[in-house]
C-alpha cells in the first residue's frame, strides 16, 4: 500500500476475536456440550449423518465477515496506486533475457505499436463513419438484397443463440456492452472530472489504449470461434438470428447516441445523425466484416493467450478508464503522464540506467 | 377470538389459535365416547348432509388409494365435493388454468409416489404451481374428514401464507377461513371445518411446543424449504424424529432444484419428484472485467438496457435502503436527460425494500408507462430492490435483471456477540434465483456485473442457512421446550457452530432459564411462552419486581418491531428535531417509551393517527404493530399471573425503576467507557470496543450504559443505549458480576471500587438503607 492510499484508521481492542472466551474451557456452554459427548473439533449434529457430506465450514466455526465500505464490484481489486507502468518494455526486456527468439519479440513489439498508433488516432481524431452504398457485384451495385444474404452472415457472429450459454458468448456480447458502458462512463467522467481525479492513476493511458485494443481483438477472436460454431448450428439459428439482429443493431445505435450527447455536438448534428442511424447500422456491419477479414489472417491462438494475460493484468483499470469515443478532451490530461512514460522508456534503453535499476555492479 | 378468551382456558402462548382450543374440546369430547356429530372435522359433513343431501364424489374414494382421474372427476362435478354447494363459474375458469399448470401433468405420478413413501422430496421450479396445487392433491387423497386430521402447509413468510391461502380458497370455491385457512403470528383464520391450513413455519413450530407429535396433522408440507429459515430447519429435524414415531404422518418437503440432493440424503434417501417450472430461458451476461464501482455500473446498465433493449421491465438488485434510494434518484435523473436528448421512452423507477410502507411497495405492481407519443419508444419500469424481490415477491413483466452480486446479510458472531449486517457477495444459488426472475413472462436477460470467473471462484454455492447465521439463544430455549435433550446430536441439516451453541447455552444459564445441569428452569419455561428473545422475555417477567411492568411491556413491544423512527433523506433535520420532542436524556429506551406514550395520548384525543405520526416522523405502521404486540404479550402475562404495575409518574424513581428493570434482562449487554471523555466503550466480559450509535438521544452518556443491540455496520456500534449505575449491576445480576469471574483490567478495578464504595456506604448508613 502506498502512502497515497486512503487512510483507514481503526481502533481494535486487545482481543478483537475474543479468543479469551473461546479458549476458556470452563464456560457453561462447553460444560454442557462436553457432558453430551461433544469433543472440541467435532461438528454438532447426528453421528455419521448421511447428509454430512453437505456440511460446510460454517458448521465448525462462525461465519467470517469482512467489512465492505466501498462500491468495488465483485472480484475487483482496489487500486492502491501501486500498479506498475511500462510493463511492456519490461516484458520485452525479460523476454530478451529469457532468450526468446528475436522475431517473436519483434512481432510482439510490432503488435503493440500498431495498437498504440491505432488507439492514438482514435483518441485524437475519432473515427470517421461511412454510409453504406451497397455491394459491387461485377459491374452492378446491388442494394440491400445482397446485404441481407451476405453481410448478416459475417455479422451473425455477433448474434447469440440462446441455447448455448457457454463462456464464449456472454463475454462476447458484453464486450459490446462494455463499449457502450465506457461511453457512458466518459460522459460521467466529464461531469465529475474533479471527483474522479483520484481514480486516475498512472496506468490509465496505457490501459486505455490496451483495453480498446483488447476489445477489438476479443471481438475478432470470438467472431472466429463463433463462425465455426455457426457453421454447425446455422440452420437452427436462422430464425433467432433475425430477431436477435435487430436488438444488437439497436445496441450499436445506442453507441452512436451516447457518444453524440457526450461530445456535445450541436443539436442539429444530432438530428442529422438520427436520420443517419439507419445508414450507420449498415456501415457498422460492414466495418465489422472488414475487421473480421483482417483478423482472420492475423490472429492466432497464441495471440489470444497473451491477450488474456494482459487482460487479467489490467483487470481493475480497464473497466473504469477505457474510452473509445470521447477522447479529445482527455488527451491533455495525460500530457504529464506520457512524459513520464517516455522517461521510463529511455531508462530501459539506457544500459547504465538498467544496471542501476537492477543493482548490477558493472 | 373472543370466544376462546371467555373459555378461560389457560392460554399457553399468544399464537395459540382457535383450532388448538378446539382440539382441547375434541379431546374432552372424545373422552365422552366422542359422538361423531361433535367432531369439528366432521361437522361440515353433517351440516351439508353428506349422508343425505348430496352425493359427494369423494364417497367412493379410498384413502391413500385415489388416482388422478378420480380426483379430476370430482373436481369436474357440478357440486363442490367438499361443501356440497354448486360450483361457481369462476371455479371452472380457475380450474381450466389449474389444469394447465406443469404440476398437473404429473398428478398421477405424484400420487403414486405419495402412496408409497412417508417422506417425499418435491422439487418444483418457480411457476410450477406447487404451492397451490400439491396441498390440494394431498387433500383429495388424504380425505381429512375421514380421520379428522388436518393438512398443514408451511410458508417462510406471513404474506405468502395469507395470499396463498386466499388463492387456494378461491380455487376450491370455498370461503377463506372455512375449509381452507391460514394461521400466522397474531392472526388466525381457521375454523372448525378447516382441512387445509397454510401457516408460517414459526407458527407450526410454536404449535409443536405443545403438541410434540404434531398429532393434529396427517400430512405436513414444508414449502420453500430451500430458503432454509431457522424455523424450517428445526421443523425438518423435528419431523424427522416424529416420522419415526408416527408412521401415519406424511411429510412433503418442497424445494427449488438446487439442493434437492441434500434434502434427499437428509431424509433417508427419500424419493424425489421433480416438476419443471414454467419459466423461459434467461440469457446470462457477465462483464468481461470486474467493475470498479458496482453501483455506478448498475445504474449505467439499467440506462443502457432502457436505451437499447426491446420492451420489458427491469429489476435491479442492490443492498440497502440508502443505496436503493440513491440509485433511483440517479436513474430518474439520467432518464430525464435521455428523454430530452435522445428519443428514449419514459421509465418509471420504483424502490423496493422491507421498511418501505406497504402502499409504496404496492406501487411496483403498477403497469409500465406507455410511450410518450404514438409510435414512440415503449416505456418501461425499473424496480430497484433488495433481495426481497429474489424470492418473496413475484413481479410479472420483468424481462431484464441486473445483478451486482451483493446483498446485505445478517451474521452473528458468537465470540464477540456482535450481529453484523454487512454487504457481502451472494451465493451461486441466489445468483441463479435472481437471474430466474427475468424469465417469468418471456425469455429474458440477466446482466451480472461481475466476471464469469468471479461467479465461479468468489461465490459460495449456497447461501448460509439462517441457523448458521443467528444467535441461537431463542432456538435453544425452544428446543428445550420441545423436549430435545441432546443438543449435541440433534439431527439438524446444517448443525450450527459449536461456539454458537455454547454461547446460547451460556446466555440462557446466566438468564437463569437453564439451571447448572442444562435443564429448563421454571423461568425458562415461562420465558419460552413468549415469542421473544430470552433476554426480553426475562426482563418482562421480572419487571414487576421493579414496579414498572407496564412500562417494560411497552418497551419490549417497541423493541420487537422495526424502528419506529422515520428519517427520510430529504427531511433528516426536521425528523431529528421531532425526535428531540420525545428525547429523554438518560436513555433511548426511555425515548421510545415517551414516543409511545405520546402516540397513545394522541390516540385518546381522537387525532388522525396517520397524520399525527407523519407530522412527528414516526412510523404509524410500526407503532400500531407494536401496540398489537403489546396487547398479545399482555394477554400472555395475564394468563401467567404476571402483574401489571407502574410507579406513579410523579415519583422521582419512575425512570430509575425502568432503567433498573432493563438490567434484569440485559445485564449481559453493558459497556463501560474506556477512559474518561473517550467516546469508546468496552463491552463487559467480551472486551469489545464499541461506540454509541449516532442516532442516540442520550446527551451525556454515563460511564456505564446498557444497550439493546451490538451491531457492526461501518463501525462497531451499540444501539439503543440507556445510562445506568454500576451499583445496580452488582445488585441485580450478582452472578454475572461476580468479581472472581472477571479478568484483571479496567472493568474489574472499576467494579471493585464500586463494591467497596457500596460497602462503605452501607457501613455508614447501617443496613437496609439501600433501596
Amino acid at each position: 500500500m502506498g502512502l497515497a492510499a486512503a487512510k483507514n484508521k481503526r481502533k481494535l481492542g486487545t482481543d478483537p476475536n475474543n479468543t479469551k472466551w473461546s479458549r476458556n474451557e470452563t464456560t457453561f456452554g462447553q460444560k454442557i456440550l462436553r457432558a453430551q459427548g461433544w469433543q472440541p473439533g467435532d461438528f454438532l449434529g447426528a453421528k455419521d449423518a448421511a447428509h454430512a457430506v453437505h456440511h460446510t465450514e460454517a458448521s465448525s466455526t462462525h461465519i467470517k465477515v469482512t467489512l465492505k465500505d466501498d462500491n468495488l464490484g465483485l472480484g475487483a481489486k482496489r487500486n492502491n496506486g501501486d500498479e506498475c507502468t511500462g510493463l511492456f518494455d519490461f516484458q520485452h526486456l525479460l523476454g530478451r533475457l529469457n532468450g526468446k527468439a528475436e522475431d517473436v519479440l519483434e512481432a510482439e513489439k510490432q503488435k503493440r505499436e500498431d495498437h498504440l498508433r491505432n488507439h492514438y488516432l482514435e483518441q485524437k481524431l475519432g473515427t470517421i463513419r461511412f454510409v453504406r452504398g451497397g455491394w459491387l457485384v461485377g459491374d452492378v451495385v446491388k442494394e440491400n438484397v445482397t446485404e441481407k444474404n451476405g453481410v448478416p452472415q459475417s455479422d451473425s457472429a455477433n448474434q447469440q443463440p440462446s441455447e448455448d450459454t457457454n463462456s464464449a458468448e456472454p463475454t462476447e456480447n458484453k464486450s459490446k456492452k462494455r463499449k457502450a458502458d465506457s461511453d457512458d462512463e466518459d460522459e460521467k467522467e466529464e461531469k465529475k472530472d474533479k471527483k474522479s481525479k483520484k481514480r486516475k492513476t498512472d496506468t490509465e493511458a496505457e490501459t486505455d489504449s490496451e483495453s480498446s485494443r483488447l476489445k477489438k481483438k476479443e471481438k475478432k477472436d470470438k467472431k472466429e470461434k463463433k463462425d465455426k460454431k455457426e457453421k454447425e448450428k446455422k440452420e437452427k439459428k436462422e430464425k433467432k438470428k433475425k430477431s436477435k439482429k435487430s436488438s444488437s443493431d439497436s445496441d450499436d445505435e445506442d453507441d452512436v447516441e451516447l457518444s453524440t450527447t457526450e461530445t456535445k455536438k450541436s443539436k442539429k448534428d444530432k438530428k442529422r445523425e438520427k436520420k443517419e442511424k439507419q445508414e450507420n447500422k449498415k456501415e457498422k456491419k460492414e466495418k465489422k466484416r472488414k475487421e473480421k477479414e483482417s483478423s482472420d489472417s492475423a490472429t492466432d491462438s497464441e495471440d489470444s493467450k497473451s491477450k488474456d494475460k494482459k487482460r487479467r493484468k489490467d483487470d481493475t483499470e480497464t473497466a473504469k478508464s477505457s474510452g473509445t469515443s470521447t477522447t479529445i478532451t482527455s488527451s491533455t490530461r495525460f500530457l504529464a503522464r506520457s512524459r513520464f512514460i517516455a522517461q521510463k522508456k529511455m531508462a530501459f534503453a539506457d544500459s547504465a540506467a538498467l544496471n542501476q535499476i537492477f543493482m548490477i555492479k558493472s | 377470538m373472543a370466544s376462546h378468551d371467555d373459555r378461560g382456558v389457560k392460554r399457553s402462548n399468544m399464537e395459540d389459535n382457535a383450532a388448538q382450543d378446539l382440539k382441547r374440546i375434541k379431546r374432552a369430547e372424545n373422552g365422552d365416547a366422542a359422538p361423531e356429530k361433535y367432531n369439528p372435522y366432521l361437522a361440515h359433513l353433517n351440516e351439508d348432509g353428506n349422508n343425505g343431501d348430496f352425493e359427494s364424489p369423494l364417497d367412493s374414494f379410498e384413502r391413500h388409494q385415489t388416482t388422478a382421474a378420480q380426483a379430476a372427476q370430482a373436481e369436474d362435478s357440478e357440486l363442490n365435493p367438499w361443501t356440497g354447494q354448486p360450483h361457481s363459474q369462476r371455479y371452472f375458469d380457475i380450474l381450466k388454468t389449474r389444469r394447465d399448470l406443469p404440476v398437473h401433468k404429473q398428478r398421477q405420478e405424484f400420487l403414486d409416489m405419495y402412496h408409497n413413501t412417508q417422506i417425499l422430496v418435491f422439487v418444483g421450479e418457480t411457476g410450477s404451481g406447487k404451492t397451490t396445487q400439491i396441498p390440494q392433491y394431498v387433500l383429495y387423497d388424504e380425505l381429512p374428514y375421514t380421520n379428522g386430521k388436518l393438512i398443514a402447509c408451511t410458508q417462510p413468510r406471513r404474506v405468502a401464507a395469507m395470499s396463498v391461502a386466499q388463492r387456494v380458497a378461491n380455487e376450491m370455491d370455498v370461503e377463506l377461513g372455512q375449509e381452507v385457512g391460514y394461521s400466522i403470528r397474531f392472526e388466525n383464520r381457521t375454523g372448525p371445518k378447516t382441512m387445509l391450513k397454510y401457516m408460517t413455519d414459526g407458527q407450526l413450530l410454536r404449535e409443536s411446543m405443545h403438541d410434540h407429535d404434531m398429532s393434529r396433522y396427517s400430512c405436513i408440507i414444508l414449502d420453500e424449504a430451500h430458503e432454509r429459515t431457522l424455523a424450517t430447519d428445526i421443523l425438518m429435524a423435528l419431523l424427522k424424529q416424529i416420522a419415526a414415531r408416527r408412521k401415519d404422518l406424511k411429510i412433503i418437503v418442497m424445494s427449488a432444484t438446487l439442493d434437492a440432493q441434500k434434502f434427499q440424503s437428509y431424509f433417508y434417501d427419500a424419493p424425489l419428484l421433480a416438476v419443471p417450472g414454467r419459466t423461459f430461458p434467461v440469457e446470462i451476461f457477465y462483464t468481461p472485467e470486474p467493475e470498479r464501482d458496482y453501483l455506478e455500473a448498475a445504474v449505467r446498465t439499467v440506462l443502457q438496457i432502457h436505451a437499447t433493449e426491446p420492451e420489458g421491465d427491469i429489476l435491479l438488485f442492490l443492498t440497502g435502503e440508502e443505496e436503493i434510494e440513491d440509485a433511483c434518484r440517479r436513474i430518474s435523473l439520467e432518464v430525464d436527460d435521455m428523454i430530452r436528448e435522445s428519443d428514449a421512452g419514459p421509465m418509471k423507477v420504483y424502490p423496493l425494500y422491507g421498511t418501505l410502507p406497504p402502499a409504496h411497495q404496492q406501487r411496483i405492481f403498477e403497469k409500465a408507462p406507455g410511450p410518450l407519443r404514438e409510435g414512440g419508444r415503449p416505456g418501461r419500469k425499473v424496480i430497484v430492490s433488495t433481495n426481497i424481490a429474489e424470492t418473496s415477491l413475484t413481479i410479472d413483466g420483468i424481462v431484464y435483471v441486473v445483478d451486482p452480486g451483493f446483498s446485505k446479510q445478517k451474521i452473528y458472531n458468537p465470540r464477540s456477540r456482535v450481529e453484523s449486517l454487512l454487504v457481502s457477495p451472494i451465493s451461486k444459488a441466489s445468483a441463479q434465483q435472481r437471474a430466474g426472475r427475468a424469465g417469468r413472462t418471456r425469455p429474458g436477460k440477466c446482466f451480472r456485473l461481475y466476471t464469469e470467473k468471479a461467479f465461479k471462484k468468489e461465490l459460495i454455492e449456497q447461501t448460509y442457512p439462517e441457523i448458521l447465521r443467528s444467535n441461537l439463544a431463542n432456538t435453544v430455549l425452544e428446543l428445550k421446550k420441545l423436549g430435545v435433550e441432546d443438543l449435541v446430536h440433534f439431527d439438524l441439516m446444517d448443525p450450527p457452530a459449536p461456539e454458537t451453541m455454547m454461547r446460547a447455552l451460556e446466555e440462557l444459564n446466566y438468564l437463569a432459564c437453564l439451571d447448572d445441569d442444562g435443564e429448563l428452569t421454571r423461568l425458562g419455561g415461562l420465558a419460552s411462552e413468549f415469542p421473544l428473545d430470552p433476554a426480553l422475555a426475562v426482563m418482562l417477567i421480572s419487571s414487576p419486581e421493579f414496579y414498572c411492568s407496564n412500562e417494560i411491556l411497552s418497551i419490549v413491544s417497541l423493541l420487537s418491531v422495526p424502528s419506529i423512527w422515520v428519517r427520510p433523506n430529504n427531511a433528516r433535520k426536521r425528523a431529528d428535531e421531532m425526535k428531540m420532542h420525545f428525547a429523554h436524556s438518560d436513555g433511548d429506551h426511555l425515548t421510545l417509551l415517551n414516543a409511545y406514550h405520546a402516540y397513545k395520548g394522541a390516540e385518546t384525543n381522537n387525532e388522525d393517527m396517520k397524520r399525527w405520526c407523519h407530522e412527528h416522523f414516526l412510523s404509524y405502521r410500526h407503532l400500531s404493530s407494536a401496540d398489537n404486540v403489546r396487547a398479545q404479550l399482555k394477554r400472555i402475562m395475564e394468563t401467567h399471573d404476571i402483574s401489571l404495575v407502574s410507579t406513579p409518574f410523579q415519583d422521582k424513581n419512575y425512570y430509575i425503576n425502568i432503567r433498573r428493570a432493563l438490567l434484569a434482562g440485559f445485564f449481559m449487554q453493558v459497556a463501560m467507557r474506556e477512559s474518561s471523555n473517550s467516546k469508546v466503550y468496552k463491552t463487559v466480559k467480551d472486551d469489545q470496543l464499541v461506540m454509541i450509535h449516532p442516532s442516540t438521544s442520550v446527551t451525556s452518556p454515563y460511564d456505564w450504559v446498557v444497550y439493546n443491540e451490538f451491531v457492526l455496520t461501518t463501525k462497531q456500534y451499540v444501539r439503543t443505549v440507556t445510562n445506568i449505575r454500576p451499583e445496580w449491576l452488582l445488585e441485580i445480576a450478582p452472578v454475572y458480576y461476580d468479581l472472581d469471574t472477571f479478568e484483571k483490567g479496567e472493568i474489574k478495578s472499576a467494579l471493585t471500587r464500586i463494591t467497596d464504595k457500596v460497602k462503605r456506604r452501607q457501613a455508614i448508613k447501617g443496613s437496609g438503607s439501600t433501596r
